[in-house]
């Protein structure tokens, strides 16, 4: 089902062309995560959470590594497959001997690389900040790897998806951002008044961000085993998902 | 010989429009094989149907044996489609882009075949550059090795010549004609009828999503009964228009030149009447039938090009 040297060349494709540019898409994603360690650091530095007893940096380090791993995740798939179909070499796909799953998994591999690079780079940065401490560190590496396949997947969806660049910006500003922001990034979700508190169950990103907050500080609003559960649920679903829209070629083949 | 494609009643319609009408062809084996018809014909949706860049409605369509929806991994291994379209990858570079593509179709050190087609494309200078920095022709010289890199059995040319220059022309035909030699079969489209005349051993002509007709070359240029008489004089020839007032013919304004477009079975009567007028003869030339008036009489076209 899987062709080892077909497959590894569009991973192998995938990670050299973010690569290329690296500035554009690992470094400069730096900044804006640096810029949000340097301010919440000052601002909230003699702060404490609510209920989890820890500084606010050490709470909103993971939270901040998951936003910058999702978005770029979700960058590397949506602007590589939207990019092809501008380009026109969607086809070099199409025409190739690929198997549906290994179009899933490379392009999702991909995506993943290069989430995974800047969530590692993210927490490099964050270590200066905090001082670095893991609580589960192969518990955090799992969450990331779980989370960064579910946005690469998500980024092949909006890819697909859309027919010009403005597209995926409708999918990274109405959806990503909302949903990373409402996750409980920078707040505890269980100190939510009333009904926010539950509406936030509804968003799947909160479980991403709590899982891996677990696995660093070794506190979550939610038992890290439910929320494994829906992520790798989502996982799962995301994956079949973009294999059937290959398969049908999805806005790709007429 | 045996079949390389055997296309058998393809549908596509998009919408109202009927794409491709009950599509039956069968392309053997080593053939160098013309797919010629106006704008809109269905040549290109024919191609996207056999590469997988289009849906078939209904028919089925082999490559070598292999259905290309159940096998299509198969018959993609043995298809070298170069598109109408140019298309690049803007981040890698020539070379890259076909080490990349070896891989895509399962070869690893492909560094022979790559210099090969480098080579053969005239694109061994440009290797290490950036498409972007390529000319149009370069460029689509650059699709035409991606699609060989895999060394298929079978190699679509879909307007391949099209901005490229002259020479380039040339030297690209040179080496398709050696890989057909080599046994690969050749499809082709174009517009440059003088040039599928020139390769293709068969040829089907489509027009509105049908074929009208296939037949080898000869065939089809036998299958238009026309002769062209051209004759020069060595003085005006003034009495031709009162001795030749039955026939059909065009006279140059200096009355030295004669056009005649005749039926091959009048050749003969019409040449014995102009050596009955006495008249010094220049220069003599007999031309036949051209696929482009089989073309033209086929698809009532006047050749449009896409």
């Amino acid at each position: 089902m899987i062709n080892n040297i077909t497959f590894f060349s569009l991973v192998k494709r995938e990670v050299a062309r973010f690569s290329k540019v690296a500035i554009q898409t690992i470094f400069a994603p730096l900044i804006s995560t640096g810029l949000y360690l340097i301010i919440f650091s000052y601002s909230f530095q003699n702060r404490e959470v609510a209920g989890y007893g820890i500084p606010y940096i050490d709470f909103i380090v993971p939270g901040l590594i998951m936003m910058s791993l999702i978005q770029n995740s979700f960058a590397n798939t949506s602007s590589s497959l939207i990019g092809a179909k501008y380009n026109g070499i969607i086809i070099d796909f199409l025409l190739a001997p690929f198997s549906y799953i290994e179009l899933t998994l490379g392009f999702m591999i991909g995506g993943m690389v290069r989430g995974l690079v800047v969530g590692s780079v993210t927490y490099l940065v964050a270590t200066f900040f905090y001082g670095g401490a893991v609580a589960h560190p192969f518990l955090a590496l799992f969450f990331a790897i779980l989370v960064s396949s579910i946005f690469s997947l998500f980024g092949i969806v909006a890819g697909l998806w859309a027919e010009k660049f403005d597209h995926v910006s409708i999918f990274s500003n109405f959806f990503i951002t909302p949903l990373t922001f409402l996750s409980g990034v920078f707040y505890s979700v269980k100190g939510l008044p009333g009904i926010w508190s539950e509406v936030s169950l509804f968003n799947p990103v909160f479980y991403m961000v709590d899982a891996v907050r677990f696995a660093f500080i070794g506190q979550s609003d939610m038992a890290p085993s439910f929320s494994a559960l829906i992520i790798g649920s989502l996982a799962v679903i995301l994956l079949l998902v973009v294999t059937h829209l290959f398969k049908i070629g999805y806005k790709i083949k007429s | 010989m045996s079949t390389a494609i055997k296309i058998k009643e393809i549908n596509k319609s998009y919408g109202n429009l009927q794409a491709l009408d009950d599509i039956n062809l069968d392309i053997e084996k080593g053939e160098f094989f013309g797919l010629l018809g106006p704008n809109g014909a269905g040549k290109s949706t024919l191609i996207g149907i056999l590469g997988g860049l289009v849906h078939k409605d209904s028919g089925k369509i082999t490559v070598l044996g292999n259905d290309i929806i159940l096998n299509y991994r198969e018959t993609k291994k043995s298809l070298g489609i170069v598109p109408q379209e140019i298309t690049f990858d803007p981040y890698f570079t020539v070379r890259e882009t076909l080490e990349i593509h070896s891989g895509y179709f399962g070869i690893k050190n492909n560094t022979d075949k790559i210099n090969e087609l480098l080579a053969a494309l005239s694109l061994k200078d440009k290797a290490e550059i950036g498409p972007r920095q390529l000319s149009g022709g370069m460029k689509r010289r650059l699709l035409i090795a991606k699609a060989l890199v895999h060394d298929p059995e079978i190699i679509v040319l879909d307007e391949p010549t099209a901005g490229v220059d002259v020479e380039l022309r040339n030297s690209l035909w040179e080496y398709v004609i050696q890989l057909n030699k080599e046994g690969k079969t050749i499809i082709l489209t174009t517009h440059y009828l003088e040039e599928a005349e020139a390769l293709c051993d068969r040829i089907a002509i489509m027009n509105k999503g049908k074929i009208v007709k296939v037949d080898s070359k000869e065939n089809l240029i036998n299958s238009i009964d026309k002769k062209i008489i051209k004759i020069k004089f060595a003085d005006p020839a003034h009495e031709l228009k009162e001795e030749l007032i039955e026939i059909d013919f065009k006279l140059n304004d200096d009355q030295r030149q004669i056009e005649i477009e005749t039926a091959k079975q009048d050749l003969d009567k019409i040449l014995r009447k102009i050596n009955d007028l006495n008249l010094d003869i220049v220069d003599i030339d007999i031309e036949s039938a051209k696929l482009e008036d089989v073309f033209i009489k086929l698809t009532n076209s006047g050749g449009d090009d896409d």
